[in-house]
């Protein structure tokens, strides 16, 4: 265990001078201008590893009579078997719905007689199950935590149950333009790899996944030595590592070895020939325009570069928001995401507009995305859009939930817990230089693909006219189970 | 993953302020308490502030008592539209000067307009509180609006429209909803507005808009975090102080919603619904109500979580649903509760109707359990601190006390009326509110179920024209 005295590590933060660049109109009066910043110090993680191998790492904040505590396995989607996507989702699903002990409601009952919450699910790299409660509450909150994931079940019948939510809600999805983009795209960037199947399976593999394969998974990854237990809020550390050891210190380790570690996107670095593909829903209300590629993993060296880079093109004031949104109104928001994972994650940028609109936001986006290589970025837009990152970093670590799911993050990756404290610097030290850098390297528009789901008569007239192969897939012809996308004609049902 | 199952919910109920609650009394778990202090300027501005020096940030919000139910006539979704004008340029600011105060030095800032208020607001380093001030002082007293920069951003709000109402699965049933459970009260417009009366708004109705209602005498300025009292207190009178207030009197909407005599049904059709969904909405009190505490007591005892009396009958054992809801959605004037579900595949609306109002009667017949009583008030306290983590949620909870329930102290007042709510309380309001001549029921279906040939007017954007009253913010994102 090390110190627990928090050492504080003062910081400047939000350096960014005030821009009012000259604008349309005449400024009668200017506003008043700031006073010296204030200083700010973030909690220090302390952390110990249990005898079994259990890291646990706690982040004492006691400003608002909560504690957060997530327990995260180090594998999630990108572990799912060919055929079975969904399969790490459905896992950490249904560990809320039965214990040895407990029943789906019982646990629904025990947590919720508390006030608290409780949530399970995977993600890419990681599955997760969190409680956040009063801390007057902890205890026993950490003794359901515990439980859900060291004793599920795994009852066929909770099986099925899941299983039919998860059919229904793939349903609700296919009926939104936005959510069936993310979906193709995916797909587009990563191929047959890994991380371009659907986190939350399709209607076929939900459909095949068993009990057996379920019980499989969790034996293999849920295990001390795959986990890290992370506290957050008004908890003293020696509290919490005394809950850990309590309700994880007899969690046993299998002699069994890790099974070796699957790489995410692997194929996908190898194929790639840009594609443009048109998803067509005659009914939608809106058309929802992807442009899309790969990015960088967690750990890359230009980490830092990459979401400052992301950052100018991002957010409200964006690149993409002033020229989609400000300037020709045609969406009410455009924005993009360097998702970085494990290995590496996916590059996107996105807007709903109006379906006859579709064709001109990918052609803005994909300009915006290319400008980033070529245009200059002077100080007065740089400074604030490292800001901007600056600013929201700082408000996630406000919240008890926001703390835990930063470090946890750190953690994950394998990364120094001390970057919480080192963030703001490292974004500071960011130049224009690095940001271009990095759009040409790793954003370079030869690479990216355009996804469009929407209306297509409304928009595809004109996307031919910049692009001679564009793959048209009707919805009931789409298939998410392969990067091919498209159904064999025989054996299109829906 | 079980976020899957909560995306209509989790829509709904982003769009609802927090409710205001409570500091310590003897119940079982409690709440810090939020010390504010309170002023007047003579021009009749309020001002609510709470220090609190843990973090160097300050949030600011501007409350200002006019919402979608002031739309004005021929005009819905003005008060939304307007909203977004407002981060235009104004007397001393050219357009999205908001955002460089903001945005620009690692703070944000955006804005909600619901039925009963329209509220901006902006979290920011505590060194740039002054010149937050000044330029919320300066919005308040005059716009300066192009006609260019009006239409692209009533273009903007247009595609708001499409992305909330259009596009999503449902996004019509809530525009529904609205619209079908008010006869006359103007909550049956929709706050998002309908694309020929966005069509139809002009820079005159702009400035009207603005000398109507953005006057000192309207607004409630709250705020919160790293500031010196005294310091503030100077800030305030230098900006805000010299604001005139007008001299004529303040519209205020008086219409009253007619009581409903008899059971009210509707079957609607939608281009893209999933799967079909059964709402029904009973007329509820005012949000001042002394019902209120146990209207939100049966609400969290119907369908907070997954042990809710809701989500185990028809999620979990008949399995009727994919997702149920009930909401106590109280306002200014009148509120609705509303109950609904979206149906699991091959399950009629009829059989969800009737496990709706099973649940409903079996709240009649008798009074909940101690432990349902205790865990309801658990779940609504520990959400309320929940909501108090950041400055911006501790001037929310201030903002909505003192403009929506009349007074600032009830966000440590209201502890002590939610402790007092007893299972007979609960079972009085649901007897006297969920009378079969009090509900509305609305059956969602998909087109492919009518049995008859649609009418024979054409489809597509420009048809829709029915409300929704949901708050809808300022920006994506």
């Amino acid at each position: 265990m090390r110190s627990l005295n928090s050492i504080s590590v003062l910081l400047l933060m939000f350096l960014g001078s005030m821009t009012v660049a000259a604008q349309t109109a005449q400024p009668k009066a200017t506003p008043p201008p700031p006073a010296p910043p204030r200083s700010v110090e973030f909690p220090k993680p302390v952390e110990s590893t249990l005898a079994n191998g259990l890291r646990v790492i706690v982040v004492e904040r006691p400003n608002s009579p909560l504690v957060a505590a997530q327990i995260v396995i180090r594998n999630g989607g990108e572990v799912d078997p060919d055929g079975l996507s969904g399969l790490a989702d459905l896992t950490a699903g249904l560990l809320t719905k039965g214990t040895e002990k407990r029943s789906a409601p019982d646990i629904a009952e025990a947590i919720e007689a508390l006030g608290g919450s409780l949530d399970s699910g995977a993600g890419w790299d990681s599955s997760r199950a969190s409680v956040n409660v009063l801390s007057s509450k902890v205890a026993p909150a950490m003794e359901i935590l515990a439980d859900i994931v060291r004793r599920p079940t795994f009852h066929e019948e909770e099986l099925e149950r899941l299983r039919q939510q998860y059919r229904d809600n793939i349903t609700l999805e296919m009926g939104n333009p936005g959510s069936i983009a993310r979906y193709v795209a995916a797909r587009v960037v990563f191929g047959d790899a890994p991380y371009g199947h659907p986190l939350s399976g399709t209607s076929e593999s939900i459909a095949k996944i068993t009990r057996g394969d379920i019980v499989k998974l969790h034996a293999a990854y849920y295990r001390p030595d795959n986990a890290i237990l992370v506290f957050g809020g008004d908890i003293k550390a020696k509290d919490a590592f005394s809950l850990a050891e309590r309700f994880f210190g007899d969690w046993k380790k299998p002699a069994t070895p890790l099974p070796a570690a699957a790489s995410g996107s692997a194929k996908a670095e190898t194929t790639k020939e840009a594609r443009v593909v048109v998803v067509d829903k005659p009914d939608a209300g809106q058309a929802a325009v992807v442009v899309a590629r790969t990015g960088i993993n967690r750990r890359h060296p230009d980490y830092y570069s990459g979401i400052v880079a992301n950052s100018v093109l991002s957010g409200y004031s964006g690149r993409l928001n002033q020229e989609i949104r400000i300037k020709r109104g045609l969406s009410y928001g455009a924005g993009s995401t360097l998702e970085t994972r494990r290995d590496i994650g996916p590059f996107a940028a996105s807007a709903q507009t109006k379906n006859e609109s579709g064709a001109e936001v990918a052609a803005l986006l994909i300009g915006e995305v290319g400008r980033l290589a070529t245009a200059p970025l002077p100080d007065a837009e740089l400074v604030p859009r490292k800001a901007v990152l600056m600013g929201g970093f700082s408000r996630n670590l406000e919240t008890v939930t926001g703390i835990v799911a930063q470090v946890a993050a750190l953690a994950l990756h394998d990364l120094s817990l001390d970057e919480i404290n080192r963030y703001i610097a490292s974004v500071q030290a960011v130049t224009e230089d690095d940001v271009r850098k990095f759009a040409s390297s790793r954003l370079g528009a030869g690479g990216t693909n355009i996804i469009i789901v929407g209306n297509a008569k409304a928009f595809l007239p004109e996307l031919s006219k910049h692009y001679k192969e564009i793959e048209v897939i009707p919805l009931g012809e789409l298939d998410l189970n392969s990067g091919q996308l498209r159904r064999a004609p025989t054996s299109a049902t829906q | 993953m079980p976020r899957k199952t909560r995306i209509l919910c989790a829509l709904f109920l982003a769009f609802v302020l927090a409710p205001a609650l409570l500091p310590e009394t003897a119940a079982q778990v409690t709440m810090p308490r939020l010390n504010f202090q309170e002023r007047k300027l003579d021009n009749g501005l309020r001002i609510l502030s709470a220090a609190d020096h843990s973090s160097p940030t300050v949030a600011i919000q501007v409350w200002y008592h006019v919402g979608s139910k002031d739309d004005p006539t021929g005009r819905s979704g003005f008060a939304h539209l307007f909203e977004h004008i407002m981060f235009k340029s104004t007397r001393n600011m050219p357009s999205e000067m908001i955002d460089r105060l903001t945005e620009d030095v690692g703070g944000f800032n955006n804005a909600f307009t619901a039925d009963d208020v329209t509220v901006y607001f902006e979290v920011v380093p505590s060194n740039y509180l002054e010149t937050l001030l000044w330029a919320e002082a300066d919005r308040l007293s005059g716009l300066n609006i192009d006609d260019q920069n009006f239409k692209s951003e009533r273009d903007v709000v247009k595609e708001e429209f499409r992305q909330r109402i259009l596009a999503p699965p449902y996004g019509r049933l809530f525009y529904l909803i609205e619209q079908k459970s008010f006869t006359r009260h103007p909550y049956q417009r929709p706050g998002i507005g309908s694309i020929e009366d966005l069509d139809a708004a002009s820079l005159e109705d702009v400035r009207e808009f603005h000398a109507t209602f953005y006057r000192p005498d309207n607004v409630t300025l709250v705020v919160v975090g790293d500031f010196g009292q005294k310091q503030l207190d100077a800030w305030v009178d230098k900006y805000f102080g010299p604001i005139s207030k007008p001299t004529r009197p303040l519209p205020r909407v008086t219409v009253k919603e007619p009581s409903r005599s008899a059971e009210k049904r509707f079957v609607e059709y939608g281009q893209n619904v999933p799967l079909p969904a059964v709402a029904m909405t009973y007329l509820t009190p005012a949000k001042s109500d002394p019902d209120a505490d146990a209207l939100k007591v049966a609400e969290a005892i119907l369908s907070s979580g997954d042990s809710s009396r809701l989500y185990n009958s028809l999620v979990y054992e008949q399995q009727i649903a994919q997702e149920a809801f009930g909401q106590s959605d109280l306002r200014e004037d009148l509120g609705l509760f509303i109950l609904g579900a979206i149906l699991a595949s091959d399950k009629k609306p009829e059989e969800a109707e009737r496990a709706l109002l099973a649940e409903i009667k079996k709240m009649q017949d008798a009074p909940v359990t101690a432990a349902e009583l205790e865990k309801a008030k658990n779940q609504i306290i520990t959400n309320q601190v929940r909501e108090r983590e950041t400055s911006n949620g501790k001037a929310l909870a201030l903002g909505e006390a003192a403009v929506l329930l009349g007074d600032p102290n009830r966000v440590n007042t209201d502890l002590a009326r939610l402790q007092a709510v007893t299972a007979a309380d609960v079972q009085r309001v649901m007897k006297k509110y969920f009378m079969d001549a009090n509900r509305l029921v609305l059956h969602y279906l998909p087109e492919s179920a009518r049995t008859e040939k649609p009418p024979a007017e054409k489809t597509g954007t420009h048809q829709i024209q029915s409300g929704q009253h949901i708050t809808t913010g300022g920006r994506a994102q």
